[in-house]
C-alpha cells in the first residue's frame, strides 16, 4: 500500500470517528449547541436546518 | 452589549493570548512553535475585530453573526495547522513526515466536503452555514486526533515537558469543549454555557503561556512519571 493511500485511509478512519462523537453527543440537538474559538461572547447561531420534506 | 463578566472573561483571554506570543519571543521560541505563535496571533487580531464590529453594531447583529462565524472557520483551520505541527514535532524523529503531511490534507479536504454535503441543501446563507459546519466538525476532528497524538506521545515515551504539557492542555481544551457540547444537547440550558464556554478560551492560552514561561525546550519528563507503556 503507498504512503498516499495510507494517509488517505487513516484520515477516513479518523473522520468517521470524530463525526460519530459529534453524532453521539448531538443526540438531542436544540439547534443552539456550538464550539468557538477564544473568549468573545456568542452571537445567534445560525438557523439549522429544517427536516426533509419540510419547509 | 454583553455584560461586565464577559467583557472581564473576553479581555482576559486576549491578554493571555498575547502573552503567549510575548513568552514565546522572550524564549526565543517563536519560530519553533511557529503555528501555535500564528494561531494566537490570528486569535488576537480577531478578538479585537469581533470587539470593535460588537461594539459598533450589537451582539445581536447580522454583522457580528457573519464576522465570528466566518473568523471562526479560519481560526479552526489555524488550530488544525497548529495541532498537525505538533504531530511534526512528536514525530519528527520517525519517517513519518510523509503521511502526516498527505493525512492532514485528506482529513482537512474530507471535513470540508463533509460539511458541504450537509448544507449544500440550503439554499439561503450557504456560505455562513458551510462555515459554521465546517468549524464544527474540524472541532470533533481535533479532539479526535488530539487523543491519537496523546497515545503516539505515551508510545514514543516522549520527555520533552514543553511539548507534552502543550499537547496535554490542548486535549483538556477540547475535551471540556465536547463535555459542554454534550452538556448543552442534553440539558437545553443556553444560559448556563454563557461563561463556561468563553472562559474555556481563555484557558488554553494561559496553559500554553504558563508551559512556555515555566519550562525550556531543555527540560525532560522522568520517564517515569508517564504511564509506563511495555514496548
Amino acid at each position: 500500500m503507498s504512503r498516499k493511500l495510507g494517509a488517505l485511509v487513516l484520515a477516513m478512519g479518523i473522520l468517521v470517528g470524530a463525526m460519530g462523537i459529534k453524532t453521539v453527543l448531538s443526540a438531542k440537538m436544540t439547534g443552539q449547541t456550538m464550539m468557538a474559538n477564544g473568549p468573545a461572547p456568542w452571537p445567534i447561531p445560525p438557523p439549522q436546518q429544517p427536516p426533509p420534506g419540510q419547509p | 452589549m454583553p455584560g461586565p463578566i464577559d467583557l472581564i472573561i473576553w479581555f482576559l483571554g486576549t491578554a493571555f493570548e498575547l502573552a503567549f506570543v510575548v513568552c514565546s519571543l522572550a524564549r526565543k521560541s517563536f519560530l519553533r512553535y511557529f503555528f501555535l505563535n500564528l494561531y494566537l496571533l490570528l486569535s488576537t487580531t480577531v478578538s479585537i475585530g469581533r470587539f470593535f464590529i460588537l461594539w459598533s453594531y450589537g451582539q445581536r447583529s447580522g454583522q457580528y453573526m457573519y464576522f465570528y462565524f466566518y473568523s471562526d472557520a479560519l481560526l479552526t483551520v489555524a488550530l488544525f495547522v497548529a495541532l498537525i505541527s505538533l504531530y511534526s514535532h512528536v514525530l519528527g524523529e520517525l519517517t513519518a513526515g510523509e503521511y502526516v503531511k498527505w493525512g492532514a490534507v485528506f482529513l482537512l479536504l474530507g471535513t470540508a466536503g463533509f460539511s458541504y454535503a450537509v448544507v449544500a441543501q440550503s439554499a439561503n446563507r450557504l456560505s455562513t452555514n458551510f462555515a459554521y459546519e465546517l468549524s464544527q466538525n474540524l472541532y470533533f476532528v481535533g479532539l479526535v486526533l488530539t487523543y491519537i497524538l496523546w497515545g503516539a506521545v505515551l508510545k514514543l515515551r516522549e520527555t520533552r515537558t514543553r511539548l507534552v504539557q502543550i499537547i496535554l492542555s490542548l486535549g483538556l481544551y477540547f475535551s471540556a469543549y465536547a463535555a459542554s457540547y454534550a452538556l448543552l444537547n442534553f440539558s437545553g440550558k443556553f444560559s448556563m454555557m454563557r461563561y463556561i464556554c468563553p472562559a474555556l478560551g481563555c484557558f488554553l492560552p494561559l496553559s500554553w503561556s504558563l508551559t512556555m514561561l515555566r519550562y525550556t525546550d531543555e527540560s525532560r519528563l522522568v520517564p517515569a512519571r508517564l504511564v509506563a507503556v511495555p514496548r
